[in-house]
C-alpha cells in the first residue's frame, strides 16, 4: 500500500510519528528569536548613533554612555552587529529539522556558539561595569538571554549525548 | 533445557541491568559537568557584580583635573604637511559652518572668531580639535589645555584641548574661546569654568538660532567673524574614543587615518570659512589646493 503507483519508489508514510522535541529546543528557539529582535534593536541604533534609543541616559543605567563607548566595538566591528550574527546563527540551529538531526555538527556549532556567547557576555560585563562605569538595560537583556541559552544548551547536551 | 534457557535469560537481564546502570551513571555524570559549567558562569558573572557593588577596581578615568598641552601636541597640531590636507579633502566631514547674514563681528580691528564650549560635553571636545588646527594655520596658540569629555556622558572621556585660559596670537584673526564649565560636577553640576562677556552671550543667543543653525542653543557654537556659524560637531566624537591627546595629534599627519580624515577633513572647511573672512590672507593657505576644494563644503543657512 505504501508504494507510489507506477513508479516503484517508496513514499514517505504520512502519519510518520516524531518524538517530541521537548521544551528545551522551543525554548531555545524562542528565546533565539527574542534575541534577533533586541540585537537588531541595538544594531539600528548603533548605527542612527542612538538618537531613539528607549533608555535613560543618564546615572547607572546609561544605554549611549555604554554604546558609544570604545568597547562598543571589537576590532572595529560593533558589538550590537556581532550580537545580532550570534543570535541569528542561534535561531537557525535551533530550528526544529536540526535538532532531530542524526548529525553531531548542528549540536557542536550550537554548543561552540554559546561558549564563545557567554565568554563574549563575560567580558562586555566587565566592561560596563569596571571600564565604563554604567549599564545598559538592552545589552543587558541581550546578556541574561545569551547566559539562559547557555544553561539550556549545555544540559539538553548532556542529556541527549550517546 | 528449560533451565538452561531460564539461565541465559537471566544472564541477559543481569546484562541489560548492568548496562542500565552505566547509562544512568554516565548520564548523571554529563548532567553534573552541564550544571557545573552553568553555576561557574553564574559564579563568575555574580562575582563581578559583588566586587563592583562591594567599590572595587573602578575607573574613574574622566573625572581629572584639565592639564595643559605638551610642545609636542601644540606643534602636531601646527604641523600638518599641505599633502595631509589635500589627501584627506573633506569626505569625512559630516556638516561644515554655514555662512550668514550679519554685522561683521572683530576684536582690536581684525575679524574674531568665537567658539563657546564646556569642558564636560563631548561634540565640544570632537570640534576644538579641527577648530584648534585651522586657526593654527592663521596664527599661534599659547596655553592650551588639555581635558576629555565627562566620563557620564555620550562618547565619555573623549580627549581633547581646552580654550580655558588659551591666548592665540595673529595678524589675521582674534580669537576668543570660551569654556562655560569643567568636566567634574558638583552637586549634581558641571562646575562654572568660564564666562561669556555680555557681547559674546548676545551673539550666542542671537546667531545659535534657526535660521541661523539647525537647532537652537546647542554647544559647541562658533561664530566666524560673522560671516559663518556653527553648532554642533563636524563629525562623530565616537571617532576618537580610547585615543588620547599624543595619539590624536600624531594621527593627524597621517592621511589615510580616520582620526586625520575626520579632524584635517573639518579643518579644511573651517580653513575655507577663516580665509572668507580674512580676504583670502594668508595667501599660501587660502589658495592651497585643499582649502578651495573645501570652500564648496561650506553650508547656508
Amino acid at each position: 500500500m505504501s508504494k507510489t503507483a507506477g513508479t516503484g519508489q517508496r513514499s514517505e508514510p504520512v502519519t510518520a510519528e516524531r518524538e517530541p522535541l521537548g521544551w528545551l529546543p522551543w525554548t531555545t528557539l524562542a528565546l533565539s528569536i527574542v534575541g534577533v529582535a533586541v540585537a537588531a534593536y541595538l544594531t539600528y541604533e548603533h548605527f542612527t548613533a542612538g538618537s531613539t534609543l528607549a533608555c535613560p541616559d543618564t546615572g547607572v543605567v546609561n544605554c549611549m554612555k555604554v554604546t558609544s563607548s570604545q568597547y562598543s566595538r571589537v576590532f572595529g566591528i560593533p558589538v550590537a552587529l556581532l550580537g545580532l550574527a550570534f543570535f541569528l546563527g542561534m535561531t537557525a540551529l535551533s530550528l526544529p529539522p536540526l535538532w532531530r538531526t542524526a548529525s553531531p555538527w548542528p549540536a557542536r556549532l550550537r554548543l561552540a556558539a554559546v561558549v564563545v556567547g557567554v565568554v563574549f557576555v563575560c567580558y562586555l560585563i566587565w566592561a560596563e561595569l569596571f571600564r565604563i562605569d554604567a549599564i545598559c538595560l538592552w545589552c543587558t537583556v541581550v546578556h541574561a538571554l545569551t547566559l539562559v541559552l547557555f544553561g539550556l544548551v549545555v544540559v539538553r547536551e548532556a542529556l541527549t549525548s550517546p | 533445557m528449560s533451565r538452561r534457557v531460564e539461565q541465559k535469560a537471566r544472564a541477559r537481564e543481569k546484562v541489560a541491568a548492568l548496562q542500565a546502570a552505566q547509562a544512568r551513571a554516565e548520564r548523571r555524570k554529563r548532567l553534573l559537568l552541564a550544571f557545573g559549567a552553568v553555576a561557574v558562569v553564574v559564579i563568575v558573572v555574580a562575582g563581578l557584580v559583588i566586587i563592583r557593588l562591594a567599590g572595587g577596581g573602578s575607573s574613574k578615568t574622566a573625572t581629572g583635573p584639565s592639564g595643559s598641552a605638551d610642545t609636542q601636541i601644540v606643534g602636531a597640531l601646527k604641523d600638518i604637511p599641505d599633502s595631509t590636507f589635500t589627501d584627506v579633502g573633506t569626505d569625512a566631514v559630516q556638516a561644515g559652518p554655514s555662512a550668514i547674514t550679519a554685522p561683521a563681528l572683530t576684536a582690536g580691528g581684525k575679524p574674531k572668531v568665537l567658539y563657546i564650549g564646556a569642558e564636560f560635553c563631548p561634540y565640544c571636545a570632537a570640534e576644538r580639535w579641527p577648530v584648534t588646527v585651522a586657526l593654527s594655520r592663521f596664527g599661534t596658540f599659547s596655553n592650551l589645555g588639555t581635558t576629555h569629555s565627562s566620563g557620564d556622558d555620550v562618547f565619555p572621556n573623549t580627549a581633547t584641548l581646552s580654550f580655558h585660559g588659551a591666548s592665540y596670537t595673529s595678524q589675521y584673526l582674534a580669537f576668543t574661546g570660551v569654556e562655560t564649565t569643567t568636566n567634574e560636577q558638583v552637586n549634581g553640576q558641571y562646575a562654572p569654568l568660564d564666562t561669556p562677556t555680555a557681547e559674546d552671550q548676545k551673539t550666542f543667543d542671537t546667531y545659535n538660532q534657526p535660521p541661523y543653525v539647525k537647532s537652537g542653543g546647542s554647544i559647541p557654537f562658533v561664530d566666524l567673524g560673522g560671516k559663518f556659524v556653527a553648532s554642533g560637531a563636524s563629525y562623530s566624537p565616537e571617532i576618537l574614543a580610547g585615543k588620547t591627546q599624543a595619539e590624536i595629534s600624531a594621527a593627524l599627519k597621517d592621511p589615510s587615518s580616520p582620526i586625520a580624515k575626520a579632524i584635517d577633513g573639518s579643518a579644511n572647511v573651517y580653513t575655507a570659512a577663516l580665509c572668507n573672512v580674512t580676504g583670502n590672507q594668508p595667501a599660501n593657505v587660502c589658495t592651497s589646493p585643499a582649502v578651495t576644494a573645501a570652500a564648496g563644503k561650506l553650508g547656508k543657512s
